[in-house]
């Protein structure tokens, strides 16, 4: 008897509970779209948090149109930020509540792994997706026509830092990579594709360790043995951080070392100060701070906001904005001013205008933007860490 | 189980099984996840609730069911995947289990997290059979023709699963060699004592244990449509011992709520934190949240919900004339 | 050879740190009967009180002073406030406790520091010297050397002290403490108030050594290799296991990976063994576990179910 009540008592709660918590959202498959609903998921805590600057840029972006421009098209933008806590559960989860019960036009969505599980949804639910990952294996504008990405791909980032090394008359290079699909991932595809020894470069090692690593020391000891004269690192700023500490503890140093786009932190001069000196990194974005017009409208949003990473990253989250609410824009634009009333000819037609976004003008955070190929831009150049700051020491690559 | 348990689960699993059709993906791919999380924790409770031995291997055991089921289900099995991943696992679970027969307590449980460890580590650098970190894609089953790649179809077929694991288990408990395991979970002494053979008792605790682990982590690889080694990690082992903790160690229906509330928990602290929009503090608000669950439920209440809504219910009896004593409805469920 | 030294140094440095922190693991398990996961967090957190108060401006050895004293009472509070209420628990249950504790302390430096890493006050001096070819940095040296004469000063404080003959009573044979007079329970405190401090202590090293963040955590994970290699209820034991351990790793990853990479990549499409030195710990656990469950340096009979 006990166990029939006990039943009801779970069953009724449970129901209560579902109904309470996500009433808002069902039922809402068969609605019309409405109104213009962003939805980004970034990694506001968990390993990668100190790169969430762009998440932040992005929203951002929209609540400045919503403040200073009445929106877009007059329309207010939704816009709904949540925590991926660089998680592929959590990712995978969020994903189906932007999708569908946030009935977002666009969404944008962090980790490499993630964006590589679900690029084979993303077609087929037909939604415009900007991800976070520069990962060559989400770029594919005919197989995955609704994935876009905001710059060189990391193998394309690799291939910068290789050809600089030729051009100085280096001969060997050694890899470090985390243990996650963001680390191993293109430092996979870069190996296979022979670029390295087409570049006339010999690989000296491939060095993979734990991405929640603490200590790299006896890694390290590896490498100053296979002497390589230049290590190429694909991670993010804490193994970064702990690749530099530990380089430093057996005497090689920061100069040996290129990171890719992901390793221009201030924390890194901050917490390694001479250590970091000579370190060298790719940058695609302009700075915090840099005297360009899109920093003019990042200052008016500031008067009235705070923004809690004020980096790089910020800066490349700030162009996606640009970029994603051109889109929209224009899609509106074409549809005679109205938001079209179905929500997925109204993707379909973001997606349209986000690949005929040609020579975009950006405020300077990258020279122009296009979307032809998906990827927005393919210029980087190299900075360096000189006196505990970063310094372009090299003009535009292209990196195609 | 009596017939009145079994009459209950079958008319809960249609009306879950009525409504899915009218569900938005979100709460239908969340109904997948509670419904695959109950499955876990019903296969983590058979050994720590009804045997007494502690496993940090569970997730382990979900992923060696997912990458079977995955690489079956790419081969053309279909639905036979998941059986199949249950055995995999079961046979996993075996072998983790063995050492049990000479550990116990803290060195068994020490032994599990080395598993854990261990497996996950596997996942990642057998790439021919997991796709090591990128993990295994895995193409939607067909029955009958039909393709099951819909996240209200995983939710129909994991509720079904969970409702044949569940009503499964509760024949199990009737039989002897349920009841075998209880006594071995309260005294090993005592039990060879009754001429039950303690080492084959727990022997069937592991290997039914695992199968029904493995079949969570099928079910579950189907669902994501990928097994990847994070999917299965120490983090996820700690959430099921919380579920059968939140939920009730050794009871029937306990884990059922033990897992809703562990995975809808987060969920709904997320929601009422977006009100006030602070989402830097709300990931730790969730873990906090949990950590403090897990404590005050084993200070105050040992026995989880499943204690909880039976003092709830013998309080709204008492109150009313002619219900019933205490004594008399405090069964083992 | 040069190269071996410098494994060896390295292994030893971290191995330092392991032994520390086994060793408070140690301590509560012989006074309690407590299997601490949370020693881990204990570890972070002290790392993250000796950073707020140099920030609050107390020089170096103050604000590791301050952390220990902090730590010590957390470690109190804890055995008061979670673990006295589960004295007849079974096993599984105070283990999961523990756990608990875990999660609710890293939740909570998330909720005050953040998820980045931090930049830890320098407390030794910069620069490096080279012996016999091997390179040490002042920081490494320090570290290691620290928590090498902390361990074996503790041991010593076990051994020829009062206070610690009343610990090793109280462990011991707890009735028989009872009738000579030593308060039990406030052993038991003191135990975990000396564990939870010694933590904090090795959380400030470790983050010398690898800077600040919620991943300092991790470690206690690691430790348990330690203690089950150690005997569980060796002081000793667990000290030489932790730098023994540490060795491993280092050997695992300055010497074995490479070796077995290279083999792999001449033959195979196969290129990285990934994180072998995270499993070499726990596979050698298994092994002891089958061969010698009462570990390297325990006694037969040391497992107290």
């Amino acid at each position: 008897m006990s166990i029939i009540r006990a039943l009801k008592v779970s069953v009724l709660a449970g129901t209560l509970f579902a109904a309470g918590a996500f009433a808002p959202g069902s039922g809402s498959t068969a609605v019309a779209a409405q109104d213009v609903s962003v939805c980004l998921w970034g990694t506001i805590t968990g390993p990668d948090a100190i790169l969430n600057g762009m998440s932040y840029g992005a929203r951002d972006y929209f609540e400045y149109l919503n403040q200073f421009k009445g929106g877009i098209a007059g329309q207010k933008v939704r816009t709904l930020l949540l925590d991926g806590r660089y998680k592929l559960d959590e990712e995978l989860k969020i994903y189906r509540r932007c999708v569908d019960q946030e009935q977002a036009v666009f969404v944008s969505g962090w980790s490499t792994g993630a964006v590589k599980a679900l690029r084979d949804q993303i077609a087929q639910d037909q939604i415009p997706f900007m991800a976070q990952s520069h990962s060559s294996e989400v770029l594919d504008p005919v197989k995955l026509p609704y994935i876009f990405i905001p710059g060189p791909t990391y193998e394309q980032q690799m291939v910068i830092a290789l050809r600089a090394l030729k051009q100085q008359g280096g001969k060997t290079v050694a890899v470090m990579h985390p243990d996650n699909e963001y680390g191993r991932g293109p430092v996979n595809v870069v190996r296979q594709s022979g670029l390295i020894e087409k570049t006339g470069l010999k690989l000296a090692d491939t060095i993979e360790f734990p991405f929640d690593t603490q200590d790299l020391t006896a890694q390290m000891l590896r490498l100053k043995s296979r002497n390589p004269d230049m290590v190429y690192v694909q991670a993010s700023t804490p193994q970064l951080l702990v690749i530099l500490r530990d380089a430093a503890k057996v005497g090689l140093p920061a100069k040996l070392f290129v990171g890719n786009m992901y390793n221009i932190s201030a924390a890194i001069p901050e917490q390694l100060g001479k250590g970091a000196e000579g370190f060298r990194t790719i940058q695609i974005y302009a700075d915090f701070g840099a005297d360009i017009p899109a920093m003019k409208e990042i200052d008016a949003f500031r008067t009235k906001n705070e923004i809690a990473k004020q980096d790089v990253y910020y800066m490349k989250g700030w162009f996606q904005g640009i970029v994603m609410a051109k889109a929209i824009e224009n899609a509106i634009a074409k549809n005679g001013g109205k938001i079209p009333d179905d929500i997925r000819s109204f993707r379909k037609a973001v997606r349209t205008e986000m690949t005929s976004l040609r020579s975009l003008d950006v405020g300077g955070i990258v020279p122009e933007a296009n979307y032809d190929t998906h990827q927005g831009t393919t210029l980087a150049r190299i900075a360096e860490i000189r006196d505990g700051r970063y310094v372009p020491v090299s003009d535009w690559i292209d990196a195609r | 189980m009596k017939r009145a348990h079994f009459i209950v689960g079958v008319a809960v699993a249609a009306a879950v099984l009525a409504v899915t059709p009218f569900l938005d993906r979100y709460v239908a791919y969340l109904v997948t996840i509670v419904a695959i999380s109950s499955i876990g924790a019903l296969g983590l409770n058979l050994l720590t609730g009804l045997c007494g031995q502690i496993s940090f291997a569970q997730a382990a055991l979900m992923g060696i069911g997912a990458y079977t089921a995955g690489n079956l289900c790419n081969a053309g099995l279909g639905l036979f995947a998941i059986p199949l991943g249950g055995l995999a696992a079961a046979t996993a679970s075996v072998v983790i289990g063995l050492p049990a027969l000479r550990l116990r307590g803290l060195y068994f449980a020490i032994a599990t997290l080395a598993a854990q460890f261990i497996l996950e580590y596997l996942f990642k650098i057998l790439e021919p059979l997991t796709h090591g970190i990128s993990g295994l894609l895995i193409r939607p089953p067909t029955v009958l023709g039909f393709a099951i790649q819909d996240d209200r179809a995983y939710a129909r077929l994991a509720v079904a699963l969970l409702f044949l694991v569940w009503s499964g288990i509760g024949v199990l408990r009737a039989t002897n060699l349920g009841r075998s395991f209880l006594v071995v979970r309260e005294n090993e002494i005592v039990a060879r004592g009754m001429g039950i053979d303690v080492a084959r008792t727990k022997f069937w605790a592991f290997l039914l244990s695992g199968f029904i682990a493995g079949i969570a982590g099928a079910m579950s690889g189907i669902a994501s449509r990928l097994a990847n080694p994070e999917a299965f990690s120490f983090a996820l082992s700690v959430d099921y011992v919380a579920m059968i903790i939140v939920g009730g160690q050794g009871t029937l229906t306990g884990p059922l709520l033990g897992a809703a509330f562990v995975t809808l928990l987060p969920e709904a602290i997320q929601r009422i934190g977006e009100l006030f929009n602070t989402p830097s503090i709300l990931s730790a608000l969730r873990e906090f949240a949990f950590g403090m669950l897990i404590i005050l439920f084993l200070i105050f209440e040992p026995l989880g919900l499943m204690a909880v809504v039976r003092k709830l219910r013998l309080r709204l009896t008492a109150s009313k004339p002619g219900g019933k004593s205490p004594a008399a409805t405090t069964e083992a469920v | 050879m040069t190269y071996i030294l410098q494994l060896v140094t390295a292994g030893l440095a971290v191995g330092s740190v392991y032994a520390l922190i086994a060793i408070g693991i140690v301590l509560i398990y012989k006074c309690s009967g407590v299997v601490n996961f949370a020693q881990g967090a204990f570890v972070m957190m002290g790392a993250y009180l000796t950073f707020a108060a140099s920030r609050l401006g107390l020089p170096p050895v103050l604000a590791v002073t301050l952390a220990l004293v902090l730590m010590a009472g957390i470690g109190v509070l804890a055995e008061r406030v979670v673990l006295r209420p589960m004295l007849k628990a079974p096993v599984v249950a105070v283990m999961m406790v523990t756990l608990g504790m875990l999660i609710m302390i890293r939740a909570s430096c998330l909720a005050v520091w953040g998820p980045d890493p931090l930049a830890f006050p320098r407390i030794f001096p910069d620069g490096a010297l080279e012996l016999f070819g091997v390179f040490i940095t002042y920081n490494y040296l320090t570290a290691g050397v620290l928590s090498i004469l902390l361990s074996l000063g503790f041991l010593g404080f076990y051994r020829f002290t009062a206070v610690g003959l009343m610990q090793r009573c109280a462990a011991d044979n707890p009735r028989a403490a009872l009738a000579i007079g030593i308060h039990t329970s406030n052993q038991v405190s003191l135990a975990w108030a000396m564990s939870a401090g010694l933590a904090g202590v090795g959380g400030t090293l470790l983050a010398t050594l690898n800077g600040l963040s919620l991943g300092l955590a991790d470690i206690g994970l690691i430790a348990f290799p330690v203690i089950v290699l150690g005997g569980l209820t060796s002081l000793g034991g667990a000290l030489v296991a932790g730098l023994l351990l540490g060795l491993l790793q280092s050997f695992t990853d300055g010497l074995l990976s490479p070796m077995i990479e290279d083999l792999l990549r001449a033959h195979t499409r196969i290129y990285s063994v990934g994180a072998l030195q995270q499993v070499v710990p726990y596979a050698l656990l298994v092994a002891v576990l089958l061969l010698r469950p009462q570990g390297i340096f325990g006694r037969k009979g040391s497992e107290r179910l």
